[in-house]
């Protein structure tokens, strides 16, 4: 049974919202938020439906979509190429990783929307037009089956995200997005020229076709065909430093850290939660995918550019004074993990890699919202004006300190899983690489400990002058509902490990593994 | 009932959960609910000891987590060693928490309190009955958290929060040591099972360097954990948290924990010379080194908190000349009488409202219970003839006799005279003479504080006869059926029993003529202005050397790299915005500087490169 048009409809009701809000008067708030933070929800609903599908009859086929978009060529037959025509198709799909970021997507913009309503003072209505938008092209970047479209996904979330930065948030947004897009325009850039080579000599862009195109027959095809070994290599260095400025890789993080610091708590939970994960989906997709014997012979650079991340981001954590600022570094050291598991190349590593990039999304939007949860009352994120919140606030010093015991990878929780599985995949690969980047979780405990119990601890001077109302009930309810899938997967983690694995195996396949 | 072992550590949870879910605000009923999840968790251990004693041991598995080919599997184990740690734990736990009812009586957050000591106690069963080495080291690091919620339980003092991200943080180091360990022994071995590692050792599929090296990260992982020298420094600091969690954590059971894991994978150290003299050096190290800074402390609890360092010593130079048992069998007696020694010290703080043994004195004509069970505890830890830490003692100074390391002998004989030298300090300074002004107001405490003392008193005296070369070696005999160890028969002089009893009886006597007698306090004598005090007082400055070689390189070393990131990175970052800005200058009349027009552009030029490669079918690229 095909239920394609759910998919469709999953990533498009938030363009109806759009709509909808057009038409909503400028003076009444409560229906616009009510009507964006509906919206955004309706994928969520959407998404769990999939996900049951998915785990009573295991298929994701039946919601692929193929859809003929923009044909040309055909002009003349060129030596070289079997197909003659050249394809840009409409072609959506899903497979377990995905399916899983699409989940994650549709969860956190959710969360996010709900947690604006307080933070977003003006110009609501391009606000949450703005919001719905880019949750669309998020989840067109992760059911994108064309490397077209995947693209033209992603550039609107660039766009959308640069205004969302630019025009709500602190002091020093404006420049905060600029540097957002400089970088990541320039990343585009290069994503976008590898894009154009590879579809001018195959003549598809369909993510699948090329797949085996490249992957596999670049190895099991005679001579002359498809790519050289050496384009090969410059092809996938470039998607590597195409992805790097999202990931981000250091040393292209600097816009991360401005963006964090500077942006809503809220949009910050889509960022650090979903959007820098398009690096690591396109890393993953693209580069191993495609590249898997370049992925094979650069791992040694990629597990060194992890283990830079990894302490490097940690290090900066360490001694930064401004809660955001340790949670943006600590997203770079984070990120180091999803490149020590792909440098691992084998099952415990990319499932590693793969469990990383869906805790940390959980992770880093717990600890945004409780950010912002905590910047309502406090109106100050610098660390050494706060202290003894624990006192007046114990539910939301509570879920900060569970949202710090998930980041440093206390095991039961989403972190744990993914760290671990990481550092087993990569051990009889690099031992030595990750015998320095398992040292570098003595300093996540430092950061974290650092950071969360001069917040939570302490005797509290800064709570003298009021009493600050604790977290109520409807505020914790994202907290609570994303430290329960922390827990979830670091409880049970078989249950997103058994939906990976479709999707690990055809990457392993093209490592030949 | 060995069969519903899983239950055991299950308890504790639920009593967390409910507690912190629903009771959080109502310390009657949430501290009665947890006591009874106690008791009931405590009854279904001694349950499972029983049964084991007349039963076999059992392994039940199911999977966790799939990886490719590899299946990872959480279960739990029943063998001689855990059936004995499961009662140890769940009683001293279940009398912690009876004591807590009264201890922490007016607290206004007693039920969160109680919430915490169910996660402790579930964590520490659940590692206790752990059958591989992952589901250990997942336990092992959950014990941590509930150590570290317990420690800064006091949230509002600084002195707490630093004690507590310390715990965390030195016994981390610890934990990356036990990682490390664990991801050797996978890719080698291929499994976390205990069993199929222990097996590949015997079958020498393991080559000696890999044992070795993997024995001694495991070991790192317990030198965190039992605080033992170098890592030893956060576990004095560790009194900041409620004491009946020093007695609870900090002296019977998570401390112990290392000693655990060290004879939970015997066969591994066993077989390796390096890894089993490494444990007994640097055990044997630590047991002097902290006995000899607890002599000079002034708080009762740091006293505690050094001997409990101390004492570990001992059983890790135990286990590491090859007396598996007698380090087992110190962990069991030790439980029981330091339990009892913080319990008490937990009464008399509640008493005179002071930690100071220099301010307290004469506590025994008022707190007549409390001053017995703490000279009950005194005598155990001294090793007084017949007291349980007699005769455990004795065991480890044979085994460190018999494994011909005389010199690390004579060290634990002196040790043993330091221990009832500065335990009867502690007694005499606090509860003989005249009474100070801090106790003249002290009233004994109420009966929730009294029972469990006075049955952890008797245990204190009679543990010891559970193992004896007079009446038995039941805890021997227990222990070998099923650890997969080789034993060696040997034959201990009886001088060592002498020994033994010689030093212990000239501590005690030696500090009564000092502080008995004379009332000796360091800190008003002329004593206290030499070096040697102040060395020693100030723990050898180890936090202090610390400081300087590990913590202030770091930040600089962090610092360090906040200057590239300042000036290189952000000078990449700035000459690429600059070259941006260039060339939007330059095209500011296409892109009018806004930039909404830049999406159209993107759009535009996107169909534009499709239009072109596609017209000209790539031949520009070629």
């Amino acid at each position: 049974m095909t239920h394609s048009f759910i998919l469709l409809a999953l990533i498009l009701t938030p363009l109806l919202g759009v709509i909808a809000l057009q038409f909503i008067p400028k003076d009444n708030y409560t229906l616009g938020k009510n009507v964006g933070v509906l919206f955004s929800g309706i994928p969520f609903l959407f998404s769990i439906y999939i996900i049951f599908d998915y785990f009573q009859d295991g298929g994701l086929t039946g919601y692929s979509i193929t859809k003929k978009w923009i044909t040309f060529g055909n002009l003349s037959e060129s030596p070289g190429h079997t197909q003659t025509l050249y394809k840009v198709g409409f072609d959506l799909g899903l497979n377990g990783f995905s399916l899983l970021l699409v989940f994650l997507t549709a969860l956190l913009c959710m969360l996010s929307a709900y947690a604006s309503i307080k933070q977003v003072n003006y110009a609501w209505r391009l606000y949450f037009s703005l919001f719905l938008i880019l949750e669309t092209a998020m989840l067109g970047v992760f059911s994108a089956q064309d490397i077209f479209l995947f693209f033209l996904f992603f550039e609107v979330t660039l766009i959308t995200m640069f205004i969302l930065v630019g025009k709500w948030g602190y002091e020093e947004r404006a420049k905060a997005a600029y540097r957002f897009l400089v970088y990541n325009a320039l990343g585009s850039l290069i994503m976008f020229s590898v894009f154009v080579y590879i579809f001018v000599n195959t003549g598809t862009s369909n993510i699948g076709t090329l797949t085996e195109l490249i992957a596999l027959n670049g190895r099991l095809a005679p001579e002359g065909m498809g790519f050289s070994d050496e384009t090969r290599s410059v092809l996938f260095l470039l998607l590597l430093l195409a992805f790097a400025v999202k990931f981000p890789i250091v040393p292209f993080h600097t816009w991360l850290i401005n963006v964090h610091a500077q942006a809503l708590p809220a949009i910050v939970m889509l960022h650090a939660g979903i959007l820098i994960k398009m690096g690591a989906y396109g890393l993953i997709i693209f580069g191993l995918g495609f590249f898997p014997d370049q992925a094979q012979n650069y791992s040694f650079l990629i597990a060194i550019l992890g283990l830079v991340n990894l302490i490097y981001g940690a290090m900066l954590a360490m001694i930064e004074d401004e809660i955001k600022k340790v949670l943006a570094y600590s997203t770079v050291s984070h990120m180091g993990i999803v490149l020590l598991g792909i440098a691992a190349l084998n099952e415990f590593g990319i499932q590693g890699a793969m469990f990383q990039v869906i805790s940390h999304g959980l992770i880093a939007a717990i600890m945004f919202y409780l950010v912002g949860k905590l910047y309502e009352r406090s109106e100050t994120t610098v660390l050494r004006q706060l202290g003894g919140v624990a006192k007046d606030m114990p539910i939301l010093s509570g879920f900060l300190l569970a949202g710090g015991m998930a980041s440093l990878g206390l095991p039961g929780m989403s972190g744990f899983i993914s760290e671990a599985m990481a550092f087993v995949g990569l051990f009889e690969k690099e031992p030595v690489i990750t015998v320095i980047a398992v040292l570098g979780i003595i300093i996540a405990a430092v950061y974290v400990l650092r950071a969360v119990l001069a917040i939570t601890f302490g005797k509290g001077d800064i709570m003298k002058e009021r009493k600050w109302k604790d977290l109520s009930f409807t505020e914790a309810l994202p907290a609570i509902i994303l430290l329960s899938a922390i827990l979830f997967i670091g409880i049970l983690p078989n249950v997103f490990a058994e939906t990976l694995r479709p999707a690990i195996e055809l990457i392993l396949k093209g490592i030949g593994g | 009932m060995i069969h519903s072992a899983w239950l055991i550590p299950v308890l504790p949870l639920l009593s967390f959960l409910i507690v912190i879910l629903f009771l959080r605000n109502k310390p009657k009923l949430g501290s009665l609910v947890a006591n009874c999840f106690s008791l009931i968790t405590f009854i279904l251990a001694t349950l499972v000891l029983v049964g084991r004693l007349q039963g076999d041991s059992l392994l039940r598995e199911w999977n966790w987590l799939e990886v490719g080919s590899t299946t990872i599997t959480l279960g739990f184990e029943i063998n001689a060693l855990n059936s004995l740690m499961l009662f140890i734990v769940s009683f001293v736990s279940f009398l912690v928490n009876v004591y807590s009812l009264e201890y922490m009586e007016g607290d206004d957050r007693k039920s969160i309190f109680f919430a915490y000591l169910g996660l402790f106690t579930f964590a520490m069963l659940a590692l206790v009955i752990s059958p591989n080495l992952l589901q250990t080291y997942i336990f092992w690091e959950l014990v941590g958290l509930g150590s570290f919620l317990l420690i800064g339980f006091y949230f509002y003092k600084d002195s707490a929060r630093a004690a507590a991200k310390k715990a965390f943080i030195m016994t981390r180091i610890g934990d990356v040591g036990l990682l490390i360990g664990i991801l050797l022994l996978f890719t080698q071995v291929g499994s976390f099972e205990y069993d199929e590692i222990f097996a590949a050792v015997r079958n020498g599929e393991l080559i000696g360097s890999v044992i070795t090296a993997s024995a001694i990260l495991i070991f790192i992982g317990a030198v965190g954990k039992s605080g033992q020298f170098p890592l030893h420094t956060w576990l004095p600091d560790a009194m900041e948290g409620p004491t009946p969690v020093s007695a609870l954590i900090h002296a019977a059971t998570m401390v112990a924990a290392g000693v655990y894991l060290v004879a939970a994978t015997y066969p591994l150290f066993e077989v390796s010379q390096i890894a089993l003299t490494t444990v007994a050096v640097v055990g044997c190290f630590t047991a002097i080194f902290a006995a000899s800074i607890g002599l000079f402390q002034k708080d009762i609890k740091r006293v505690l908190a050094y001997s409990t360092v101390s004492q570990l010593g001992f059983m890790m130079l135990a286990l590491g000349t090859s007396g598996y048992v007698a380090g087992v069998f110190h962990l069991t007696t030790h439980a029981f009488f330091k339990a009892l020694l913080f319990l008490a010290a937990g009464s008399v703080i509640h008493a005179v409202h002071t930690q100071d043994i220099e301010e307290m004195g004469g506590l025994n004509k008022r707190m007549k219970i409390t001053s017995l069970v703490f000279l009950i505890g005194t005598l155990a830890i001294s090793g007084f003839p017949l007291f349980s830490g007699f005769f455990s003692k004795e065991e480890i100074l044979i085994s460190a006799w018999t494994s011909g390391n005389e010199i690390m002998f004579f060290i634990a004989l002196f040790t043993a005279f330091l221990t009832s030298l500065y335990m009867f300090r502690v007694y005499f300074l606090v509860f003989t003479g005249e009474t100070s002004e801090a106790s003249s107001h002290a009233k004994e405490s109420g009966s929730a504080i009294l029972v469990p003392m006075l049955i952890l008193a008797v245990f204190a005296v009679f543990s010891g006869f559970i193992n004896t070369h007079w009446f038995g070696t039941y805890l021997s005999d227990f222990l070998l059926e099923d650890a997969q160890i080789t034993v060696k028969e040997t034959h201990a002089p009886t001088w060592i029993l002498y020994a033994a009893t010689i030093v212990s009886l000239a501590g005690i006597f030696t500090s009564y003529l000092l502080f008995g007698k004379n009332k000796t306090k360091f800190g008003e004598s002329s004593f206290s202005k030499s070096p040697v005090y102040s060395i020693v007082y100030n723990k050898y400055y180890i936090d202090e050397i610390y400081d300087a070689i590990v913590v202030k390189p770091t930040r600089l070393f962090a610092a360090g790299l906040k200057f590239i990131e300042w000036f290189c990175v952000g000078g990449i970052m700035k000459t690429i915005s600059g070259c941006i800005q260039f060339v939007g200058w330059i095209g500011s009349r296409l892109q009018s500087g806004k930039i909404q027009t830049y999406g159209t552009i993107a759009v535009f030029i996107f169909a534009l490169f499709i239009l072109v490669y596609g017209v000209t079918n790539g031949g520009l690229l070629k």
